[in-house]
């Protein structure tokens, strides 16, 4: 089978989930369109403050009880969704591809990451353990016991629909919060089909809900004095905002920002086992995510840049681009038409700066008969300095910028002079030039022959300098700090 | 047909799978006096069947090369397939089998040198499943 089948059949009318119960927003709605068919897969509303407020309020009201409730017993509401997750595996994935547009093999990628989350925070009556000393003075015990705080709110991103809302959402609720998942209006759908089996795992009603809409929405949630922690991962302007804001009020805040990758690409690499991780970097996701390649930094002389340039414009000329429904699709369209103009833009941007465009992806061929409205090819770009918005910026697309560097002091100090700081990857045989750039490089998340240094979810999700605003990260233990307050007890009996 | 992406190359050994266990149920009722054997090769073809799916699905990363691994693996479908006529021989339909099966070892020896820089277990169970073919082999070879 080649062309996989399509869950969504008829066009879908979103609803919120607030107190355990599917209601109707009496907000506007907006279409959600298959970025590859282009066909309108659902309509989705933009909630208004009242009912931002009517979520809240549930969660609100949940709380007490929820926090009440055993770990065991909240994390057995995990395992069953854990298990409803494996059995919606595919569905779950092939909704991904319809709204977002990425390839199937990717979307797969997605759902299981997001399901590692949920199997990490089951552990949470051993995660969620405190810390204690006796006789800190004689007679006198002192222990750490961790408290959930109450809810919290997730604003996710349209990069990974599934995924990303599950880097947190797991452990809050595990750590006995209620949450607020706002999802991104672009891309819905995949957070609705996850709340459906929310819904059927028996979470108590009010402790995960979920309210569509905008900025407005999001506001409002950041605004409300009950909302005690915020996790956001999108664009690092806004990331900066909701940082301030949250200090502003006095929540806890994880702020992902924006992202400008380096790969380092040294001498003596392995060319054939880098390459196609190289591709994966760049392309994969049709470079929408904050842990692409965005700047190959070649080290070394012009016969080795030859070799490593043939080699990487041949790779990237073969791929194929269409619906990421059909299997033999390596990328697929960007996310939106508005998302295909910004990269045109840059691509505009790059040739009038002076970048030479060795591959130039604007009138792709696209496998099968859709419209080209979201589509575009993989563009590498030469000749490209540090100057150049195309080096600065981030694209958010399928733009390859091929940089060069006489050595891997150079490579590093041009990854120091960017602004971001969410990854950067090397590719060498050397153990020496590996372990001083995961030494020296500014960056949360360090690739060694990786192409996408994307932690698992009992690591943290890192990011430094302009990607990450906050202290405590998304997955794992860190999350389970930042979904706790850690309370000190220092007692003695007489 | 060129195999280019991981979900390409599962969605094509699944597919082997489910045709050499209909094949050796098949043969397990055209020829009862080797009954329990084509049945315990067709069994064991729905066990691949179930840890293909399995190993794929649980370690499925996006993060990693699953659309970009499987450049130059080029295989033509009839390759794989065994037509059988009525009049077969037992002989003559087990040299094909021994065919078929030699084949499909090649593919998964293939396979899993070629997605041995990803998903941690599918190599392994590429390599588990080609060895199996060996055993199968010989087993077919005893039978002529």
């Amino acid at each position: 089978m080649t062309h996989l089948e399509e869950p969504i059949k008829e066009v879908l009318i979103l609803k919120n989930y607030i107190d355990g119960e599917w209601v109707d927003s009496k907000g506007n709605f907006h279409d959600i369109i298959n970025p590859a068919t282009g066909k309108i897969i659902a309509k989705a509303p933009s909630s208004s403050k009242k009912e931002v407020g009517e979520a809240i309020s549930c969660a609100k009201n949940a709380f007490p009880e929820w926090r009440k409730t055993p770990p065991l017993a909240r994390c057995r509401c995990l395992f069953r969704l854990k298990e409803l997750l494996e059995e919606n595996f595919e569905e779950l994935s092939r909704v991904q591809t319809m709204e977002h547009g990425k390839t199937i093999d990717e979307s797969r990628g997605e759902t299981r990451r997001g399901i590692e989350n949920v199997e990490v925070a089951t552990a949470i009556p051993s995660l969620m353990m405190g810390e204690n000393l006796e006789d800190i003075a004689s007679g006198i015990d002192e222990y750490l016991i961790r408290q959930p705080l109450g809810i919290f709110t997730c604003i996710a991103p349209f990069n990974f629909p599934f995924m990303v809302p599950l880097w947190f959402t797991p452990y809050a609720v595990a750590c006995g919060n209620c949450i607020i998942i706002k999802p991104s209006p672009r891309v819905p759908v995949s957070q609705v089909k996850l709340t459906e089996l929310v819904d059927e795992a028996g979470f108590p009603p009010g402790v995960w809900n979920i309210i569509h809409g905008e900025a407005d929405v999001a506001t409002s949630l950041l605004e409300s004095q009950d909302i005690k922690g915020v996790s956001f991962v999108g664009s690092t302007p806004v990331a900066k905002k909701i940082y301030q804001m949250c200090g502003q009020t006095g929540k806890r805040v994880i702020a992902q920002g924006g992202a400008k990758n380096f790969m380092v690409i040294m001498p003596d690499t392995d060319l054939d086992k880098t390459i196609p991780a190289l591709m994966t970097s760049f392309f994969g996701n049709t470079g929408q995510r904050c842990l692409s390649g965005a700047n190959a930094v070649c080290v070394g002389d012009d016969k080795f840049y030859k070799r490593f340039l043939d080699s990487f414009l041949s790779a990237t000329s073969k791929i194929k681009i269409g619906y990421g429904l059909d299997e033999t699709i390596q990328m697929g369209p960007l996310q939106s038409e508005e998302a295909k103009k910004r990269v045109l833009g840059y691509i505009e941007k790059g040739i009038q700066e002076g970048a030479k465009l060795l591959l130039d992806g604007r009138k792709p061929k696209i496998e099968g008969a859709y419209p080209a409205n979201c589509f575009l090819g993989p563009a590498v770009f030469d000749n490209v300095t540090a100057d150049m918005s195309i080096a600065k910026e981030e694209i958010f697309g399928p733009v390859a910028c091929i940089m060069r560097a006489k050595s891997l002091d150079e490579a590093i100090g041009m990854i120091h002079k960017n602004p971001f700081g969410n990854a950067a990857c090397i590719f060498t045989s050397s153990g020496a030039s590996a372990r001083k750039f995961q030494y020296e490089v500014e960056c949360g998340n360090i690739g060694i022959n990786i192409g996408i240094a994307a932690p698992m979810a009992f690591f943290p999700f890192s990011g430094m300098k302009e990607s990450f605003f906050g202290i405590l990260h998304g997955q794992g233990k860190e999350a389970v700090r930042f979904f706790t307050e850690s309370k000190v007890v220092i007692g003695r009996w007489w | 047909m060129k195999l280019q992406t991981a979900s390409q190359v599962i969605n094509f050994a699944l597919q082997l799978e489910e045709n050499l266990f209909k094949l050796y149920e098949n043969l397990a009722k055209s020829y009862p006096e080797k009954k329990d054997i084509f049945l315990s090769f067709a069994r064991e073809n729905k066990k691949n069947k179930t840890l293909i799916q399995r190993v794929y699905q649980e370690v499925v990363s996006d993060a990693l090369e699953t659309g970009f691994s499987f450049e130059g693996l080029d295989v033509d479908e009839r390759f794989f397939q065994i037509n059988l006529s009525q009049d077969d021989k037992l002989s003559s339909v087990l040299k094909k089998a021994q065919d078929i099966e030699k084949r499909i070892q090649n593919f998964y020896q293939e396979v899993a040198l070629k997605s041995k820089s990803f998903l941690a277990d599918v190599p392994g169970a590429f390599e588990r499943i080609a060895k199996k073919k060996e055993e199968r082999k010989q087993k077919i070879n005893s039978l002529i």
